[in-house]
């Protein structure tokens, strides 16, 4: 979309000047590239979604100037956000999901509201090869790649992570 | 694969200081200096987004600022030190949270609410800046923003 399409190459270019030591675009970027951060975080890390944010902000700007090409930035900011929220959410949450059953049943808000709340009696683990797969379109093996696991495991970690959501969806 | 960057769940947001450590850490020699004031964000916030005036009484070191041009939340200003040096800054001012920079000169600074809203937490950061860089002349950061933080105590209580 023109907008979504704006907002992209507006960050790239914010990268670009930001790589070359412009503080004024690091500023910018950090306000450009927020909600996309903001979002996966509170995906996978829940009530720790802006710790999670943080760190991930942290990581994104102390390794700019590594980031060789501005035009992969949103993979590699991807990249970055789902690797400090999933330890975060896994050492906060240190419990295992709530038994499907006690999920209270859904009732008539909008449809993100309905996702995130089945999301969110996920496991972290579930919850991120869900968003990596389904919503943000990632191959097996880009995602397997991104959350640092064999192939097999992310498969059938999918399989599982997808039958838990539908289970619940469609209770 | 999408690239799309439109949110699908509602998102979390940064606050000021969060956003004052994470920009910190991507210029290099800079230090992040806070401190929990026992005054509210809008009180603190106050003394400090008042560049021409109350951000002096802070950082006195910056003697005289001139804003020369605001557009929305962007600035433009000149700032001349106590030792004579003009620095021309652009950036960045919004409540909580400001960021103007200068080919000499970096500066940042928080103020974020804390707990029920009687207090709130300042971050601060910047110093000499190696020009064209993301860089600072690591010298006296930290003390510089101490100083300037327990003088905002004391002015905001």
């Amino acid at each position: 979309m023109a907008d979504d399409d704006g907002v992209r190459e507006r960050a790239i270019a914010l990268a670009g000047a930001a790589k070359r030591g412009d503080t004024v675009a690091m500023n910018r970027l950090l306000d450009a590239l927020a909600p996309y951060v903001g979002t996966i975080s509170a995906s996978i890390a829940l009530d720790h979604g802006a710790d999670a944010a943080q760190e991930a902000m942290i990581v994104i700007f102390r390794s700019l100037r590594g980031l060789r090409d501005p035009h992969a930035l949103f993979g590699w900011v991807r990249q970055i956000t789902v690797r400090e929220a999933l330890p975060i959410a896994r050492r906060e949450a240190r419990q295992l999901p709530d038994e499907l059953e006690d999920i209270p049943a859904r009732g008539d808000p909008q449809l993100s509201t309905d996702v995130g709340d089945v999301m969110a009696h996920l496991s972290p683990e579930h919850r991120a090869i869900l968003l990596l797969r389904d919503l943000e379109g990632f191959t097996e093996e880009q995602a397997a790649h991104l959350l640092q696991v064999p192939r097999g495991t992310a498969k059938s970690r999918l399989n599982r992570a997808r039958g838990s959501f539908r289970k619940e969806w469609e209770s | 694969m999408s690239e799309s960057t439109k949110p699908i769940f509602p998102g979390v947001s940064l606050d000021p200081v969060q956003r004052l450590r994470a920009l910190a850490a991507g210029v290099r020699g800079a230090a992040v200096t806070e401190r929990v004031i026992d005054a509210s964000a809008e009180t603190v916030w106050a003394i400090l987004s008042d560049l021409e005036d109350g951000f002096g009484t802070v950082q006195p070191d910056m003697r005289h600022v001139h804003i020369t041009r605001r557009d929305g939340e962007n600035i433009e200003a000149i700032a001349r030190s106590a030792y004579g040096m003009r620095a021309r800054l652009r950036g960045t001012i919004r409540p909580g949270w400001c960021w103007p920079q200068s080919r000499f000169l970096i500066i940042g600074v928080a103020v974020t609410p804390e707990g029920a809203g009687a207090q709130c937490r300042v971050a601060m950061t910047g110093g000499i800046r190696i020009p064209g860089h993301a860089a600072l002349i690591p010298i006296g950061v930290r003390r510089e923003a101490r100083k300037s933080l327990d003088r905002l105590a004391t002015i905001a209580i």
